[in-house]
């Protein structure tokens, strides 16, 4: 089992309720700057017109994490199925972690006093045995996938297996499990939404990058501290 | 003086002790201190907050009402996601460094046999101690201190945080034995042990500059810390300026002889030039989106009063060796504030360079009335200030215990 999320951004209507469900369910400390999931926005130009970008993003649970190699007291950690997790009564709260993670996905949570982040709702479905989260499931453009990357035969794979996707920040070589599916049919607008020197990948392109990054960090896997 | 073989403590009266005036002046320093922990116990542990649960079963709670109004209105806690390290780790870093630093030469001094600074090492080696603890003490009220026996059950040895622990559970009584050593040993059996633990204390403090180069470099995002060249290095001459500058006003305010003022005034010339050097060459090195904010950008103003005050004042003020003292003390107290402002570089620039560049196509804003942020930069709250600020009472409540209790006055006085 190695948990990941494809993410159709383009449908995204920035209705935000993703960011609801997720502090309903997981029970995330209220306040704006508290998020485990957010829809952040890029506002650029399109021949003199505003146009903005809506990027929905959470962690990425990177398979190659630099937040579990810096935490001194094991609270960031990898758990079964890839996924990176926090146990908050071990954090002593040295902002390690914050400081290692290149997409600023943690935060401190000010009811336990220790760094929270997105665990894919493991506490609240994945350990029940349901395979989706608050936030794809609240969604009404079905942005969010979660699956097996494992299991070729999941729904997750086979929608990789047709569409092309990148990664965020591949240059941290940190393996980021948060696959973005490039914008269809749209080479005028959407595009504008993917840097130039973005790699675009297919999913035999980024699968050995996978297995390589899941081969080196598998041994660290523990069970999930609850 | 006669031969000692063990500790002589001063005869001094509660009066003379405790109302002794530097012993005031860290009184004001430690009530600031604690001013900043009661302030900062309350913002961590005891501001409101609330989840979506308390909002939906506490519907009229007043806690609830405070909490929400805290959430909307809020300065959203007391660490910010875009900047984690703050003043406390400027502190931490500062004041460890520095006081390492101290230490480090007067073993260098002692291994070398050098007459002017073996005898004032028992004082600079207090004075290198006590700043090591003030930055230990900062560092703790950093943390969350409730979980910290996690850090005992749960080693992580590839973790640079982690490594301090050991590091300094080894580091600090070894500088107490050695300061008890410097202080009473006369016999030829413990000068060996002497030498043995000075040889072992430069081992360990070479670890530490190793291990806190690493506590930066493995956040791989922060490229101003990645990309800094050689930066145990950078740690090493940076401390080694402001611990030469901190030695050497000591040695001015205690009127220590002129062959040791002498020998740190030429060291401070050499490193302050090193460092010069060092930022000079660093900047080609460093990832340019970072090196953009500090050189041109929103730091400039704090990297150039930085080099003003740690490189360029001190060259001029010491590089002829002028008799003025007011020139000599101006010089390291320029050079004191000065590197105490680049590490706030270092820490804040470290952070400056936003991460929510996610997409490569620009910064990325979180609501439609927010503000695009292409640096960050946040003012630490006043508790934080007020801590970092008062630590300097833990380095004067220290030195001067041990100095008036231990040290032996003629020596200090006249610089024999």
């Amino acid at each position: 089992m190695n948990f990941a999320m494809s993410l159709d951004y383009q449908s995204c209507i920035d209705c935000k309720a993703c960011e609801v469900a997720c502090k309903e369910e997981n029970g995330v400390q209220l306040g704006a700057d508290k998020q485990r999931i957010w829809v952040s926005q890029v506002e650029t130009s399109i021949f003199g017109q505003p146009f903005i970008s809506l990027h929905p993003s959470q962690c990425n649970h990177c398979l190659d994490a630099p937040c579990v190699d810096v935490c001194p007291t094991g609270a960031s950690y990898f758990a079964l199925g890839g996924l990176v997790m926090t146990d908050k009564d071990t954090c002593i709260l040295c902002k390690g972690c914050m400081e290692a993670c290149p997409y600023d996905a943690r935060f401190v949570d000010d009811t336990h006093v220790a760094v929270d982040k997105c665990s894919f709702c493991y506490e609240t479905r994945l350990v029940h045995g349901e395979m989706t989260t608050a936030c794809q499931a609240t969604c009404p453009t079905k942005v969010r996938l979660l699956g097996d990357i494992d299991d070729e035969e999941s729904d997750l794979v086979q929608l990789l297996k047709k569409r092309k996707f990148y990664v965020l920040k591949e240059e941290e070589k940190t393996v980021p499990k948060l696959f973005y599916l490039l914008p269809e049919h749209d080479d005028y607008f959407a595009m504008n939404s993917v840097s130039p020197d973005t790699n675009i990948y297919t999913w035999d392109e980024y699968k050995p990058i996978i297995e390589a990054a899941k081969a080196k960090r598998k041994p660290q896997w523990k069970t999930v501290i609850l | 003086m006669e031969n000692r073989n063990t500790l002589e403590v001063n005869k001094l009266t509660y009066k003379e002790f405790f109302l002794d005036k530097v012993m005031l002046i860290s009184y004001v320093f430690l009530a600031l201190f604690f001013f900043g922990v009661v302030e900062m116990v309350y913002e961590r542990y005891f501001l409101l907050s609330a989840t979506a649960a308390d909002a939906g079963l506490f519907p009229g709670s007043r806690a609830v009402a405070e909490a929400m109004k805290e959430a909307v209105f809020g300065n959203g806690g007391e660490v910010k996601r875009e900047a984690p390290w703050s003043l406390y780790i400027v502190n931490y870093i500062y004041m460890v460094y520095v006081g390492s630093g101290i230490i480090f030469i007067v073993a260098i001094g002692e291994l070398l046999e050098n007459k002017e600074i073996k005898n004032m090492a028992a004082a600079f080696l207090s004075l290198g101690l006590a700043m090591v603890i003030a930055g230990l003490v900062t560092i703790l009220v950093d943390l969350n201190v409730l979980n910290l026996l996690s850090m005992l059950l749960s080693p992580q040895f590839s973790s640079g945080m982690w490594l301090m622990l050991p590091l300094y559970t080894v580091y600090v009584p070894l500088v107490i034995l050695e300061i008890y050593l410097v202080l009473s040993h006369k016999d030829a059996w413990i000068k060996k042990i002497a030498y043995a633990i000075i040889i072992l204390s430069l081992l360990v403090e070479v670890i530490e500059f190793y291990v806190q180069a690493k506590l930066f470099d493995m956040n791989s995002a922060r490229h101003l810390w990645t990309t800094y060249p050689l930066l145990p290095l950078y740690f090493v001459v940076s401390s080694f300026t402001s611990s030469l500058a901190i030695m050497s006003l000591y040695v001015y305010l205690n009127k220590g002889n002129f062959m040791l003022r002498y020998i740190i005034e030429r060291a401070t010339l050499y490193f302050v030039l090193a460092l010069g050097i060092y930022e000079a060459v660093s900047y080609l090195f460093i990832d340019k989106k970072w090196a953009e904010i500090i050189l041109f950008g929103d730091f400039k103003y704090w990297f150039y009063l930085y080099v003003f005050l740690a490189v360029l004042l001190p060259l001029a003020l010491l590089f002829k060796h002028y008799m003025n003292i007011y020139f000599k003390i101006t010089a390291a107290f320029s050079i004191i504030l000065g590197t105490f402002l680049g590490k706030i570089v270092f820490v804040y620039g470290g952070n400056a360079y936003p991460m929510s560049d996610r997409f490569g196509v620009g910064f990325e804003k979180y609501f439609e009335y927010d503000e695009v942020k292409n640096v960050i930069f946040f003012m630490p709250p006043f508790s934080e200030v007020a801590i970092v600020i008062g630590s300097v009472g833990i380095v004067l409540i220290i030195f001067r215990a041990v100095d008036l209790l231990l040290l032996p006055k003629k020596l200090v006085e006249k610089g024999v």
